[in-house]
């Protein structure tokens, strides 16, 4: 059975949902942040693009470490949910809730469109399969360099990561199902984050109510951060040169 | 007042169930829930019919017998209540009422709304005790026990283990009984020799009854009739990790 024997105990399984589940969370508070960038022009957010390029074996690390902890939390939701449905072989003929919410009870499913949603971001912009017209590169000089100093400034190029979210976000089709998917992301953190903390025993009367707040503020935090590109180059409040 | 009954039936464990409707017209406010149903079921033994099989027995809200899903809830739609305890005044005059068993793979039907809940004594016999030898009694206050820890100890033995918690989850997940009987005797001096060997096989034996993973969803909380909190998940779960990383065997 080896390391996948964790999946026989109902508490180290949450365990490891928790855990990458926090992976998951801190990885998407970063991109988050990283992305909002774009709204300080296109030379910040592509130095910032090809400072995390520049790397190079740490970035690896990173996205497979990710790209593990996806899989085991993608992994284990499926093995809990199959054994709860075990676990209730016959269901109610009428069943009403007190506590347990559309988010709480939609989590698979959520996450399932997330997964979708990941491939989909993914083939776009990292790996420039769907719309490879987007990708371009950008001349530019780096630091310290003057142009009269440089030889040429051709001879510095890199992703023009700006053009590439931009011509992507004046489609108004990528445009809808980016917003949709985020919104999406915001639903299961929504129930994600503080049911993380409950998880790995992190619940006391004195702070737990302030955690429970603040994962529904970072849901639509998150939300409101990431919706708020799309729009604005739909509306031409940047990128409106392209 | 008038309610119509949808009260499930079911000969013996293995056989098919199904719903069965009664519309009754003598129920009084003042009776309680499994009152209203000894009524229905005097009526039909005097019309030679089988009678609606059910479980009780202290009927003041402590023994944990009584059972009953009703319209979706355990124990019914009123807070912090026993079937037993439920009184006809919560229901509106004319009220459709759903009666279901509880329902978990962990809890089979035996008969009608009976449902088997040995899973959870198995639960008990494999952690839920503290080994003493008997002897004279030790002096009471020869123990000292923060008031806090004592009170909080006190609300996790407050479970009368009617599995309630199970019949709610959707996921028959059974962490809140756990939770409880493993914390009121983590809590207090006298468990703490077996605090770790009662945690990892009281949750072993959990999973190996087959309830089902706990996901977060609080609902057990909200139908405990003791209002057991999800906190003591919560604790239960750190003490099921310390106890996982640092067991001597
Ligand atoms: C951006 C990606 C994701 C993030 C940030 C994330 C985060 C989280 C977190 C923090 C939890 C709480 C764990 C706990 O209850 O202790 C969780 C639970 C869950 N996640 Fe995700 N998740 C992501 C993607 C996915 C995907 C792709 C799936 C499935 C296909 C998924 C399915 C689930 C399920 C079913 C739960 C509930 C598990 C349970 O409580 O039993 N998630 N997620
Ligand atoms: S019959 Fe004892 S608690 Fe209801």
């Amino acid at each position: 059975m080896g390391i996948l024997s964790y999946l026989q105990s109902s508490i180290l399984s949450k365990i490891v949902m928790a855990v990458t589940g926090a992976m998951l969370v801190g990885y998407i508070v970063i991109h988050t942040a990283g992305n909002l960038l774009i709204y300080s022009g296109q030379d910040a957010i592509n130095s910032y693009s090809q400072f995390l390029h520049s790397l190079g074996p740490v970035l690896w690390i990173a996205r497979i470490v990710l790209l593990l902890a996806l899989i085991l939390h993608i992994w284990t939701s499926i093995v809990l949910k199959v054994s709860s449905n075990e676990a209730k072989p016959e269901k109610y003929a009428v069943k009403n809730y007190f506590k347990a919410k559309l988010t709480s009870r939609t989590m698979l499913w959520t996450g399932v469109a997330v997964f979708l949603f990941v491939v989909y971001h993914v083939s776009h912009l990292t790996l420039h399969i769907t719309n490879p017209e987007h990708v371009v590169n950008q001349m530019y000089l780096p630091h310290g360099l003057h142009l009269s100093s440089a030889a040429s400034a051709l001879s510095y190029e890199r992703t023009d990561v700006y053009r590439m979210v931009i011509l992507g976000f004046q489609n108004p089709l990528i445009s809808l199902v980016y917003m949709i998917a985020v919104t999406i992301v915001g639903f299961h953190l929504n129930h994600a984050v503080q049911s993380m903390f409950q998880t790995l025993g992190l619940n006391h009367p004195k702070y737990f109510p302030t955690i429970q707040k603040s994962s529904v503020a970072l849901s639509f935090i998150i939300i409101f951060c990431l919706i708020s590109i799309p729009i604005s180059v739909l509306l031409k409040l940047i990128g409106g040169n392209l | 007042m008038k309610l119509k009954l949808h009260v499930w039936r079911q000969k013996y464990g293995k056989s098919k169930g199904y719903f069965e409707q009664h519309d009754v017209d003598y129920v009084s406010e003042d009776m309680s829930f499994l009152e209203m149903l000894d009524v229905l079921n005097e009526k039909l033994l005097k019309s030679a019919k089988e009678p609606i099989a059910f479980d009780h027995d202290c009927r003041e809200g402590i023994c944990g017998c009584c059972s009953l899903t009703i319209n979706g809830n355990p124990h019914g739609p009123e807070k912090a209540t026993t079937t037993c305890q439920l009184h006809m005044r919560k229901f509106k005059d004319g009220e459709t009422v759903y009666i279901e068993p509880f329902r978990a793979k962990a809890f089979p039907v035996i008969k009608d709304l009976v449902v088997d809940r040995t899973s959870l004594d198995t639960i008990i016999q494999s952690g839920g005790f503290i080994s003493v030898n008997t002897n004279q009694p030790q002096d009471a206050n020869a123990l000292p026990v923060d008031k806090k820890q004592a009170d909080l100890a006190m609300d996790a033995a407050s479970c009368i283990g009617c599995g309630a918690c199970v019949a709610s989850c959707p996921n028959s997940a059974a962490m809140l009984f756990v939770s409880a009987k493993v914390s009121h005797m983590g809590l207090l001096p006298q468990g703490q020799p077996e605090r770790k060997k009662r945690v990892l096989a009281m949750v072993n034996t959990m999973d190996a009854e087959g309830f089902g993973t706990c996901r977060n969803f609080y609902e057990c909380e909200a139908a405990c009739p003791k209002e057991i909190s999800v906190r003591f998940i919560a604790r239960m779960n750190r003490d099921f990790l310390k106890a996982s990383l640092s067991k001597e065997d």
